[in-house]
């Protein structure tokens, strides 16, 4: 197992997309945060809420924490390189569980270096506009911790369903057609019926939120715990599905 | 040793594999070839775990491929020239199977100066060739050093000097006592690096035997041209060899070049060429792979 999983880490950082992916996400974070501060006034952005909502805009790598996850496994059947992997690893089970432990470690990675670039940012920018950094203690410490939980998940929830979907850019759109428009379809749906209107806090990104939340109690959310039980049930459920169907499948 | 026993493998309606058995012995180098279609891919690939058989077994040293200790340093598999990251440089692919298969990193220079890519080590995948490409897979192939190499089709693609190179690749292999079974729909390609063949067509056993026992059912056939022709085929007659006109050549079957040579300098006739000609294997390989397996 772990020599599969120091085999996935190499795969990770030996290919262009990983760099480009990390370059494009911090020109993305940079120019969301500092024009997000400049074009905001001084009071608006004063409090520790307010810069932790700014903090909060490191949370885009979870994105692409997912869309690295996807492409860890779907690459593998773009390329066919699953063929030299399972004969490397004839191990099916420790192909699936390795490639949700790199999604994962890769995903606390990106994001915690997001994180820590919003950060360097606020307290660059922050000054430059007469405005004293406030994030010093326990309510940014909480979220980035947790942040980083959602992050592991998602890693590991990409490498899931690519193995199950396998299709690179199938899984991508699939993925992102859930976030966008399935789920939000699922708890609209939910709520007119009143079958169950709490019910959608237990799909994915409900659960992602419940997870990151920074405010007080809120009905339509899970606790940080419960967020991160009910996630990973879901990564359970991807990996679940991946490992059988991986087994089963004839690698032709 | 390497057994496949009774192996069945459907795909739809399409019998793929249909109780193919056949074994390997240590040491030898084993030609698998068939037409194309005729199973031998999916055979291989049943044997490396890579495929589900409906039922029937295939082992390697007594072994499913999953169940060997080490089974990436043991086996060593050429299954396509496609399994690679375009991006990725070709030293990096071979060490990120060589962490996942247990093989000394080390290893990785050694495999690639020993199928001449040293010098491209550093490029991506994407910008090989189709022959650079055959060449890394060959090098996955040795990382762990295995005493047992089951190549599919490694010559598909390769130019006739790709093609040599690979011939005497595998006869260095060869003499390395490692196990080979290759496959190939060619037997040209094969008949000089193996020592026996197993033939199949629409997934069955047509054929399995020696080189030799393969090339005791061919005619030797000699193509011969001479100023002196008419003398020649005369003389060549009287010798007991059937001889037909080939344009202005003569076609002397059951006659090695030595033969006809040495007839022709005691008759004291000149000859402007003598030729074997190998074709006749070619033939009883494709009337082989031509009839209705039992």
């Amino acid at each position: 197992m772990i020599a599969a999983l120091s085999s996935e880490w190499l795969k990770i950082r030996t290919t262009r997309t990983f760099f480009w992916l990390l370059t494009a996400l911090f020109a993305l974070i940079t120019l969301i945060v500092v024009a997000g501060i400049a074009t905001r006034h001084k009071q608006d952005i004063s409090s520790a809420r307010d810069q932790l909502d700014i903090l909060g805009i490191g949370s885009l790598a979870l994105f692409i924490a997912l869309i690295m996850g996807l492409v860890i496994s779907t690459g593998e059947f773009r390329h066919s390189t699953i063929t030299p992997t399972l004969l490397a690893t004839p191990s099916r089970t420790s192909v699936v569980i390795a490639k949700a432990l790199a999604g994962s470690f890769f995903a606390v990675v990106l994001v915690g270096l997001a994180e820590a670039l919003v950060t360097l940012e606020l307290l660059i920018v922050l000054p430059a506009k007469g405005v004293d950094f406030a994030l010093q203690g326990g309510p940014a410490a909480r979220f980035i911790g947790w942040t980083l939980i959602a992050a592991a998940l998602w890693g590991a929830l990409g490498s899931g369903l690519g193995l199950v979907i396998r299709n690179q850019i199938g899984a991508v759109v699939a993925c992102f057609a859930w976030l966008i428009i399935v789920e939000n379809l699922i708890i609209a749906i939910l709520r007119t019926h009143a079958i169950d209107s709490r019910a959608g806090r237990f799909l994915p990104d409900q659960a992602t939120g419940a997870i990151m939340r920074t405010g007080g109690h809120n009905p339509d959310l899970l606790s940080h715990l419960g967020g991160a039980f009910t996630l990973g049930g879901w990564v359970a459920l991807a990996t679940f599905a991946a490992l059988v169907l991986l087994s089963r499948r004839d690698v032709s | 040793m390497i057994a496949v026993e009774d192996l069945r493998k459907r795909y739809g309606k399409t019998q793929a594999v249909d109780g193919l058995s056949f074994t390997v012995e240590p040491g030898r180098v084993v030609g698998f070839l068939g037409p194309n279609g005729a199973g031998k891919t999916t055979t291989l690939r049943v044997l490396l775990g890579l495929v589900h058989a409906n039922s029937g077994q295939a082992t390697i040293l007594g072994k499913k491929y999953s169940q060997l200790e080490h089974p990436f340093c043991q086996v060593g598999a050429v299954l396509e020239a496609s399994g690679f990251h375009p991006g990725r440089k070709a030293r990096n692919h071979l060490r990120v199977l060589a962490r996942a298969g247990h093989a000394p990193e080390k290893r990785v220079d050694e495999v690639l100066a020993k199928v001449g890519l040293e010098e491209a080590a550093n490029k991506r995948v994407g910008g090989y060739s189709l022959g650079m490409r055959q060449r890394l897979a060959l090098a996955s192939a040795l990382l762990g050093d295995p005493g047992v190499l089951i190549l599919d089709e490694p010559a598909n693609g390769l130019d006739p000097e790709g093609i040599r190179w690979l011939r005497d690749f595998l006869r260095s292999l060869a003499a390395e006592g490692r196990s080979v079974l290759i496959s190939s729909h060619v037997l040209a390609e094969v008949e000089q690096t193996v020592d026996e063949v197993v033939i199949i067509n629409k997934g069955k056993l047509v054929a399995h035997s020696s080189m030799e026992e393969l090339k005791r059912g061919v005619e030797e056939r000699v193509r011969v041209l001479s100023p002196q022709t008419k003398q020649l085929e005369k003389k060549l007659a009287e010798a007991g060899f059937a001889v037909s006109a080939d344009g202005n050549a003569l076609l002397v079957t059951g006659a090695s070049c030595a033969q006809v040579g040495e007839l022709a300098a005691k008759s004291s006739l000149v000859l402007h060429e003598l030729t074997p000609l190998a074709a006749q294997l070619e033939d009883v390989f494709l009337e082989l792979t031509s009839r209705e397996p039992k």
